[in-house]
């Protein structure tokens, strides 16, 4: 996974929110709020209220987590991480969209839509219509830069089935974006 | 269009975006519950997930309490009383074990709704429980 930029001035905060100290930590909820809050929101399909839920619970799970943070990544790094293991948990538990194999012959050509011409917002309401976990591994694949070792980890599925998400997921965005444009 | 060109306009995506309201107090509300491991040691607050837990293991245990009063009742005398305290301790030793269970559940309830003040569901829980104690109050009267 890619490291996650971050302030380098957060380790004081960092180690005194470890300790216990609540005003630390709400510094660094400032800091972080809006990264975490925006994987959060891809993730949860632009649910805005859902990905306010997430982010609160990521939050607090971090304070609690905190203590036990190694310093081996930066903070924000194993922030980011934490907040989407939380999403990604919060998906397994709804049971959504449980994995198939995709049936490649009625996915749309893949060079079919030009895509940079596309608006962000109908790129965003699109990937907000795809299933839950197909829209899981776009997201963590193409937007935040995982492996698909790391996706199929977290997400309890094979390599290959990560692959086969993947290549669905992109066949449903570019239906929707076809089918909007 | 190749991998690169696709990748580009969702990696655009990649942007912080702040929530629509503000969590933090929220948030902060539920770290003075918390605490961290190295701060305060304060009891935990129950999320909504963990306050259905406790209702759900609080309702089995009612149900339990209920079950083991029932089956007291219609189980001969003679058996051995239990050594357990509680508040109020039936004479009848078939109905000691249910008065524990209902007790234990009472001040389960009371601790929770303490960390939870406003949680209805807590609340009918308690009076639900209260309800069973009254109840098997009046069993034992009848039975003596």
């Amino acid at each position: 996974m890619p490291p996650v930029p971050t302030a380098v001035h957060d380790n004081d905060d960092v180690l005194a929110a470890a300790a216990g100290d609540p005003q630390a930590f709400q510094r660094l909820y400032a800091l972080h709020v809006g990264r975490v809050h925006g994987a959060l929101l891809r993730l949860a399909g632009y649910d805005h209220a859902r990905a306010e839920d997430l982010t609160q619970e990521a939050f607090i799970r971090a304070w609690q987590k905190l203590p036990g943070f190694r310093h081996e990544s930066a903070f924000g790094t194993w922030l980011h991480r934490l907040a989407i293991n939380v999403a990604l948990m919060d998906i397994r538990a709804r049971g959504a969209d449980p994995v198939r194999v995709t049936d490649e012959e009625h996915l749309p050509d893949f060079g079919a839509t030009p895509f940079c011409a596309v608006e962000r917002r109908e790129l965003e309401r699109a990937i907000g219509q795809l299933p839950p976990r197909a829209r899981a591994v776009l997201v963590l694949h193409d937007i935040e830069g995982w492996r698909h070792e790391d996706i199929g980890n977290q997400l309890g599925m094979a390599v290959g089935t990560s692959k086969a998400q993947l290549h669905r997921a992109r066949g449903l965005l570019r239906k929707a974006l076809g089918e909007h444009s | 269009m190749n991998e690169f060109e696709w990748r580009r306009p969702l990696r655009a995506l990649r942007q912080p975006e702040m929530p629509e309201r503000d969590l933090w107090p929220a948030i902060e509300a539920a770290m003075g519950n918390t605490g961290n491991a190295r701060g305060r040691a304060t009891p935990v607050q129950p999320t909504p997930r963990r306050r259905w837990l406790l209702g759900t293991a609080l309702a089995a245990s009612l149900a339990l309490a209920g079950g083991v009063g029932w089956h007291m009742l219609r189980t001969p005398i003679g058996q051995p009383g239990t050594t357990a305290t509680s508040a109020w301790k039936p004479t009848d030793p078939r109905l000691a074990g249910a008065a524990i269970e209902l007790d234990a559940a009472r001040m389960e309830l009371e601790l929770a709704i303490q960390q939870a003040p406003d949680s209805a569901a807590l609340q009918r829980l308690l009076r639900r429980t209260e309800r069973q104690q009254a109840q098997l109050q009046r069993l034992a009267n009848r039975a003596s």
